[in-house]
């Protein structure tokens, strides 16, 4: 049923990209992955993803943050579901492990912490295809 | 003498002046004089001396005065009085007034270029002191990040990867295989845990917590605790008896953190118990403080280890049985107790157990009515007990 569903993953970590690339594909996901953000946002502009991926601590510092402002100012794609994967909890004082990392990012999106368990990564990026499914339809029935 | 030492010389005799200056010629340091206050104060701000030389008997502006405001001016500055009628009284008014030291008028050429070096000296130190300090800061936040990145990052991959590989590899292993699978996996997340305590001992910023401060109920704290221990507790079969005394007030915290203070205590009171024997916690509320007891029959700590176990990083050292630890869960425990104008305690006696207990200031029930927090905290503790 995720048949066709295209993913992008930036993260600047390849390794990391390649346990995650391994769980998605098994769960008929078509993966792309980018290793820095400039490779990312030539990916975004040149093929259609469903989803994106992405990593906040690169090059150096939190570019990903950029990445997402980009992504949520751009009419082609600021409609897309964003997955925030992400090890900088630790950037943030005293945030204990129940404590929720969403508020501190941005709206909308989700965020996970790495590393990420099989079951937790599917349900999620599941959760927000379907969120975004909805949108759309909802988007095309007003209109 | 440093080379690029300045000083600045405030005396109304330019007599006197002249000879300090001439005094401390050649020896490398930069010298500007002002023949009375007011200039001398303007100097302070354009000059940056290291060391400023007042003469305390002056007209105008007094040298009290100039010392005063050199000091609010630039508190780094070692300041220096010279003391015209030699009165002890004049001079310890202006050492308990800030000065480093004070010159008696009049003063041979070798007392004033010894003054001077001790002074430099101490400006050095202060210098370097403030240096250091900085540099502390620094790295204690550089660490964090350092940590955060270097270590978690591989770790995260290596991890991810490990989830990956089961799931590939899930109809092709053995048993023993998987086993050994599922160990790397506990290891490697036992690393990232570790990491995480590190950082929340390293970064932790009591003065933030402060910020999200709040009216919280004392026994969701411990229900809370109570809840997340039973699992362990009932893996090593010890039971968890909890007693809550008269209605509570609620103490001004952060909940978050306040459960986990308890919650440390309590790992290590079930983790050092004998299996089959219990773990009391007990909370009253007397004199305006809520006291909350944690007592184990297990294997105690010795009078050794007593005074340091709230230490960072510290593990007991007389031969117990220590199950993996870091050794700072007291120590974050006691932070956010003192962060909650709390203090903790903890009395022991080797093989019969050990008692912690936390006090923190309970919230004054007239400020406490105003908030909504307070009915369901009454309501709460008049069932009188927990989970």
């Amino acid at each position: 049923m995720n048949q066709g569903k295209r993913l992008l993953i930036i993260d600047d970590d390849p390794d990391f990209v390649e346990g995650i690339r391994s769980i998605l594909e098994a769960g008929h996901y078509e993966v792309d992955a980018a290793y820095n953000p400039k490779d990312g946002f030539h990916a975004l502009e040149t093929k259609h993803y469903d989803l994106l991926m992405l990593d906040i601590m690169m090059g150096r510092g939190a570019e990903g943050v950029m990445v997402a402002q980009k992504v949520a100012k751009d009419p082609k794609l600021k409609g897309m579901p964003v997955l925030i994967v992400t090890g900088i909890r630790e950037l943030m004082a005293f945030l204990f492990p129940w404590e929720s990392l969403d508020a501190h990012l941005m709206p909308g999106d989700e965020v996970l912490e790495k590393p990420i368990k099989p079951q937790l990564l599917l349900e999620k990026v599941s959760a927000l295809l379907q969120q975004a499914e909805a949108r759309t339809v909802r988007a095309t029935q007003a209109n | 003498m440093d080379a690029e030492s300045r000083i600045l010389i405030i005396d109304d005799e330019e007599v006197v002046l002249d000879s300090c200056t001439q005094i401390l010629n050649g020896s490398g340091v930069d010298i500007a004089t002002a023949m009375d206050g007011t200039r001398g104060l303007m100097l302070v701000q354009e000059f940056h001396p290291d060391l400023v030389v007042v003469d305390l008997k002056m007209p105008g502006l007094s040298g009290f005065e100039v010392l005063e405001k050199t000091m609010a001016l630039d508190p780094t500055i070692v300041p220096i009085v010279i003391t015209g009628y030699a009165t002890v009284s004049s001079a310890v008014e202006a050492m308990k007034r800030g000065a480093y030291d004070f010159l008696p008028k009049p003063f041979t050429p070798d007392e004033f270029r010894l003054i001077i070096r001790r002074g430099l000296e101490k400006r050095r130190l202060v210098l370097e002191t403030i240096a250091l300090r900085r540099e502390r800061e620094m790295l204690r936040e550089n660490f964090a990040a350092i940590v955060s990145h270097e270590l978690k990052t591989p770790l995260s991959a290596i991890q991810q990867n490990l989830f990956a590989m089961e799931a590939e590899l899930e109809r092709h292993l053995g048993d023993a295989q998987k086993n050994r699978l599922e160990r790397m996996k506990s290891r490697v997340d036992d690393l990232l845990k570790l990491i995480h305590t590190w950082l929340q001992v390293i970064t932790a910023d009591t003065e933030k917590l402060k910020e999200t401060f709040e009216p919280v109920s004392v026994v969701t704290v411990i229900t809370k605790a109570v809840e997340s221990i039973q699992p362990q507790a009932v893996r090593m079969d010890v039971e968890i008896v909890t007693s809550i005394g008269e209605p509570l007030s609620p103490v001004y915290g952060h909940e978050g953190s306040l459960v986990q203070a308890v919650l440390n205590i309590l790992s290590n009171a079930v983790k050092y118990c004998h299996a089959g024997s219990q773990v009391r916690v007990g909370v009253e509320e007397a004199a305006s403080t809520i006291r909350l007891c944690v007592e184990d029959s297990g294997v105690g700590i010795s009078k050794e280890d007593l005074p340091f176990i709230f230490n960072d990083f510290y593990r007991g050292k007389s031969g117990q049985v220590v199950d993996r630890g870091c050794g700072l869960g007291l120590a974050i425990t006691r932070r956010i107790i003192e962060a909650h104008q709390g203090s903790i305690s903890v009395e022991s006696e080797p093989g019969k157990g050990s008692t912690f207990v936390i006090s923190v200031p309970a919230l004054k029930l007239d400020a406490a009515t105003q908030s909504p927090l307070n009915a369901p905290v009454m309501a709460n503790s008049q069932k009188g007990g927990v989970g």
